[in-house]
């Protein structure tokens, strides 16, 4: 067979000139802004319809660390950013009441201790605790301990120092880091519409949608639709029928109330979870205020209940009337169908109890990037999309729905709902795998690594009745001696990291953090 | 290797009885003669450090095989190891060589050009000089006979006396009670028993065959294997060229050449005729994948589980998996089902992965229409190789699963040393002039190319290595 040249099938014809992204907020701004720098020099032109009457949900505040690397792509300067959304830096979560009511722990970014010849630290230490050894997991992990101390500093880049065994994100006003994207993507090109999308024409021949309607009678037209329209996937759902897989029975929280409050006390570089009678509350600490919300159940308390249960458990004054919203967790069967890619809320939600909702908003930017298509929309690249994405939500939803399950709590009908609840497989297998021996399945491509489970699943008391034999392979002396200087090393590192506000002001980060400082 | 690996690796109150029965010498062909880069980390750790491999055997360093007039009939690449290869503003090479219309590969890939050469030297892995050097992009495995490569690891054991209780002798039988071993008799009458058998025996699975039926049965082929004086200079890449009989690969070792032939049963004359009069091993086996590698208190390890053909390197890559795995699996005492059931499930995914990568050599035409080649190609291809296959040829992309043996890069090299193209590329590289794509490339090549004129050839290399190591060796 002679090699094939290297041909070009796409012609000029067959390329995408036009991309229509229906929705603003956080989805919205995101793919316009990120395929507005990936796209730039070519001739597509990107429009965004989002209309002022129609809210958008904003919950989505605290981020991963994945976010940063979406946001260098772009070329934003972090300080900036961080100025901008009223940003505070983030290790990690803590999650209170989850195991058992009193319980607290954090689930960090990075990994508890160096592994030992090839065995995950924590095997170690399981060891040391069945042998009667009483200290904390969380003080081999450097971004517990700065957390707990209200501390931070940029990771160092000397990858021999503990200093550098953790990641970071933000937790940020998302409708400020939305309308810093708008600023952005409009100056790169991107034109917005104001407009609230009425009709979608779908073409009589292919069942693509042709153009949408808006309510002052213009329509738009484009060969790539990205359905960033939120929970109603007016394109995905409402033109093309994609359908939506309802996970609810495996998580059933559908409602949320959420409140904004002062800022008080130290500014702690973590989100805070505390598991209720039905569901759990949130703390996103900004600079500028303190996000709060209630995820819940409405079979398990009322509406009215669950928004006294938010008021009732805040601990500064409130600084606006608590805001409702209703949903169902689960996919979209198609995220991508025919010419329309659902992204954000349009394709699917999970609670945020793990700060995934803006990480899937960029998972499916990314790989709508990676199978970018031509006007042919060719079926395997959109299949390949399909089961990219389906994948990156099923591994979220498993761990997700780890917190619920992983738990000693039968304190309320909520609770007990999850004892004899029947598991996805993936999540039964990883369960029985760990507390058999502390092993945790692998995959390559899923959000939550190793550490992330260890996080959980030691947190909320899921301890294994054995641990990997290897680590009986160093002395008792031996390894005594490593775990406290492991120790040692985070705390004395803890020590020397600066306050974590005075290193938002210090690196030009600070906002209101910097007025604040000034009216001090 | 399993022995060394266990022996290092688990606490000292598990204790090891090797009971050495001899006799895999033939099936221990069917573990090819390359490893991939993975077996440096996997030797340290089992105890057999790099300096002993070079000082010690016959081993050598390889970029990797280059496949001689393999894909339709008449195309040649090198199938080198490599890093992940550079993404330029988000978009991987072979887009941008797709976007200008260069469809060679090679130019751009140090390990491949060094291997051209026959030069070799270690890739610098000190990050402050490796992002300056063209070679630090390069990988590299080992090339080896199995039968040496294996006294490498039978001394690591010797060296720590008294963890190892090696038993010499012939297995009588196996004792099996309610579905599980509950020893093995030997000739001499001793009963050995233990909490987990590892069954290493090959093929023969002299104790998983008691407890799980070989799987379904694929071809069964065979192989020669002899040896030539070496070539000079050596090569640091083994080459496989196609024959009517089955194919035929020669393996420059230190000091000699090794050369495997593989071919159908039917054309079992002309597979060994190709050896002429030295002598040979010979060895015949099915290519096969047992339901369970795991079952009971029995554990196969590589052959006695599955066989796979050695025209890559994933029989040893997936040696070294299955010890990894097991290590990382090894139960404490009570009830195994979970390390069982999880060993099960990643074998699995392991050998279906590479077993991919394996059938996609086959994809091609132009070769010749004998029984080996028939059956080759008449394998169904997996419907996980085939949205490969389509998603490449499409626009250039590499569809991936979950920790596959074998990595993008490899994936990539592949396609384009098949000849197959993607009949479009990735839109984002058209954000680049080409004369800035063409710049680059070209810079790349040249740098490459320079590179590689001031490496050492392989010989000269080995042998300054060698009398370092001797100076230093303590």
């Amino acid at each position: 067979m002679p090699a094939k040249p290297f041909g070009d099938a796409r012609t000029r014809a067959s390329e995408i000139t036009s991309i229509c992204i229906v929705g603003g907020g956080t989805a919205g701004w995101m793919t316009a802004a990120a395929l507005a720098n990936k796209l730039k020099g070519l001739p597509v032109t990107i429009t965004l319809i989002e209309s002022a009457e129609i809210g958008t949900v904003g919950v989505g505040e605290a981020t991963l660390p994945h976010i940063r690397a979406f946001n260098t792509a772009l070329g934003i300067d972090e300080a900036e950013l961080m100025r901008a959304t009223e940003a505070t830096f983030k290790l990690g979560i803590e999650f209170c009441d989850w195991g058992r009511i009193g319980d607290r722990y954090i689930h960090p970014f990075g990994d508890f201790g160096p592994a030992i010849d090839g065995v995950p630290f924590y095997h170690y230490w399981l060891r040391l605790r069945a042998a009667g050894a009483t200290g904390r997991l969380d003080d081999y992990s450097f971004p517990i301990v700065a957390a707990e101390n209200s501390r931070f500093q940029h990771p160092s880049p000397n990858l021999d120092r503990v200093e550098s065994t953790f990641g970071y994100a933000y937790q940020f006003d998302a409708s400020l880091y939305a309308a810093f994207l708008r600023r952005y993507a409009e100056k790169h090109g991107v034109e917005r519409i104001e407009g609230k999308v009425v009709q979608t024409n779908l073409d009589g021949k292919t069942g693509f949608v042709d153009t949408v309607v808006l309510a002052d009678g213009s329509a738009i037209k484009a060969d790539l639709f990205v359905d960033c329209s939120g929970f109603r996937g007016l394109l995905i759902q409402g033109a093309l029928a994609s359908g939506y897989d309802d996970w609810s029975n495996w998580l059933p929280c559908n409602r949320a109330v959420a409140v904004p409050t002062q800022s008080r006390g130290p500014l702690g570089p973590f989100t805070r979870a505390t598991a209720r009678t039905a569901g759990w509350q949130w703390r996103i600490p900004l600079q500028h205020r303190v996000g709060n919300g209630h995820v819940y159940c409405n079979s398990f308390i009322s509406d009215d209940d669950a928004e006294h249960q938010l008021v009732d458990n805040l601990d500064a004054p409130m600084q606006a009337t608590p805001r409702r919203l209703s949903f169902t967790t689960g996919r979209r069967r198609d995220f991508w169908k025919r010419n329309v890619v659902a992204i954000g809320l349009a394709g699917g939600f999970l609670e945020p109890l793990e700060s995934t909702s803006i990480h899937l908003i960029q998972d499916g930017i990314t790989e709508l990037l990676a199978l970018f298509p031509d006007r042919g929309f060719d079926a395997p690249s959109v299949s390949e999309y399909n089961r990219r994405m389906g994948l990156h939500y099923e591994r979220v939803r498993d761990f997700l729905l780890l917190h619920y399950v992983a738990t000693q709590r039968d304190d309320t009908p909520f609770w007990r709902h999850f004892r004899d609840l029947k598991l996805p497989d993936s999540l039964q297998q990883k369960i029985d795998a760990w507390t058999t021996r502390g092993y945790v399945i692998p995959y390559e491509f899923g959000l939550f690594l190793p550490p992330s489970w260890v996080a959980v699943m030691m947190g909320q008391n899921l301890m294994p009745t054995g641990h990997d034999p290897r680590a009986h392979a160093i002395s008792d002396a031996a390894l005594t001696a490593r775990a406290a200087a492991i120790r040692d090393s985070v705390a004395g590192a803890v020590r020397a990291t600066p306050d974590h506000a005075d290193y938002i002001r210090r690196m030009g980060g600070a906002g209101s953090l910097s007025r604040a400082a000034t009216a001090a | 290797m399993t022995v060394a690996s266990l022996a290092r690796q688990l606490p000292p109150a598990i204790r090891i009885t090797f009971l050495d029965i001899g006799g895999t010498a033939e099936s221990d062909l069917f573990y090819g003669n390359v490893t991939a880069p993975s077996a440096y980390a996997f030797n340290l750790a089992a105890g057999v450090a790099e300096p002993a491999l070079t000082l010690d055997s016959d081993t050598a360093f390889s970029w990797g095989t280059r496949y001689d007039h393999w894909a339709g009939g008449k195309r040649s690449w090198t199938q080198c190891f490599a890093l992940p290869f550079p993404v330029v503003d988000g978009v991987l090479l072979h887009q941008y060589l797709a976007a200008v219309g260069i469809d060679r590969l090679e130019p751009y890939l140090v390990a491949a050009m060094a291997a051209k050469r026959g030069a070799f030297a270690h890739p610098p892995r000190d990050p402050a000089k490796a992002a300056q050097h063209p070679l630090s992009r390069a990988d590299y495995g080992y090339q080896f006979d199995p039968a040496s490569y294996a006294r490498l690891f039978e001394t690591a054991v010797a060296d720590a006396p008294g963890r190892v209780v090696r038993v010499a002798d012939a297995l009588a039988s196996v004792e099996i009670d309610a579905d599980t071993i509950s020893g093995v008799r030997l000739s001499d009458g001793r009963v050995l028993s233990a909490d987990l058998y590892v069954d290493c025996s090959g093929p023969a699975a002299v104790l998983l065959s008691h407890l799980v039926p070989q799987g379904e049965a694929g071809r069964r082929i065979g192989i020669a294997a002899s040896d030539a004086p070496a070539a000079r200079p050596g090569k640091p890449v083994r080459t496989v060229i196609p024959t009517p009989y089955g194919w035929r690969s020669d393996v420059p070792l230190r000091g000699r050449t090794r050369r495997v032939t593989v071919y159908d049963l039917a054309d079992g004359e002309a597979g060994v005729a190709a050896h002429g009069p030295a002598p040979k091993l010979v060895g015949e086996t099915t290519l096969h994948r047992r339901p369970h590698a795991w079952a009971a208190n029995c554990v196969g390890i590589g052959h006695v589980a599955y066989v796979l053909e050695p025209l890559t390197p994933a029989p040893m890559m997936l040696l070294e998996r299955d010890l990894e795995r097991l290590l990382s699996l090894i139960p404490n005492m009570g009830g195994m089902a979970v390390e069982r059931a999880e060993y099960n499930r990643r074998c699995r995914e392991d050998t279906h992965h590479a077993a991919l990568f394996a059938r996609a050599l086959f994809a091609t035409d132009g070769l010749p229409d004998t029984p080996y080649w028939r059956a080759a190609l008449g394998e169904p291809q997996p419907d996980a190789l085939v949205r490969k296959l389509e998603m490449f040829e499409s626009r250039g992309l590499l569809v991936a699963y979950d920790l596959e043996p074998f990595h993008p890069e490899d994936w990539t090299i592949l396609h384009l040393g098949m000849g197959r193209r993607p009949a479009r590329h990735d839109r984002l590289a058209d954000r680049a002039q080409p004369a800035q794509v063409n710049a680059f490339l070209t810079n790349l090549e040249r740098s490459i190319a320079q590179t590689v004129a001031n490496l050492p050839d392989c010989d000269t290399y080995r042998a300054q290595l060698e009398q370092y190591l001797l100076r230093n060796r303590r």
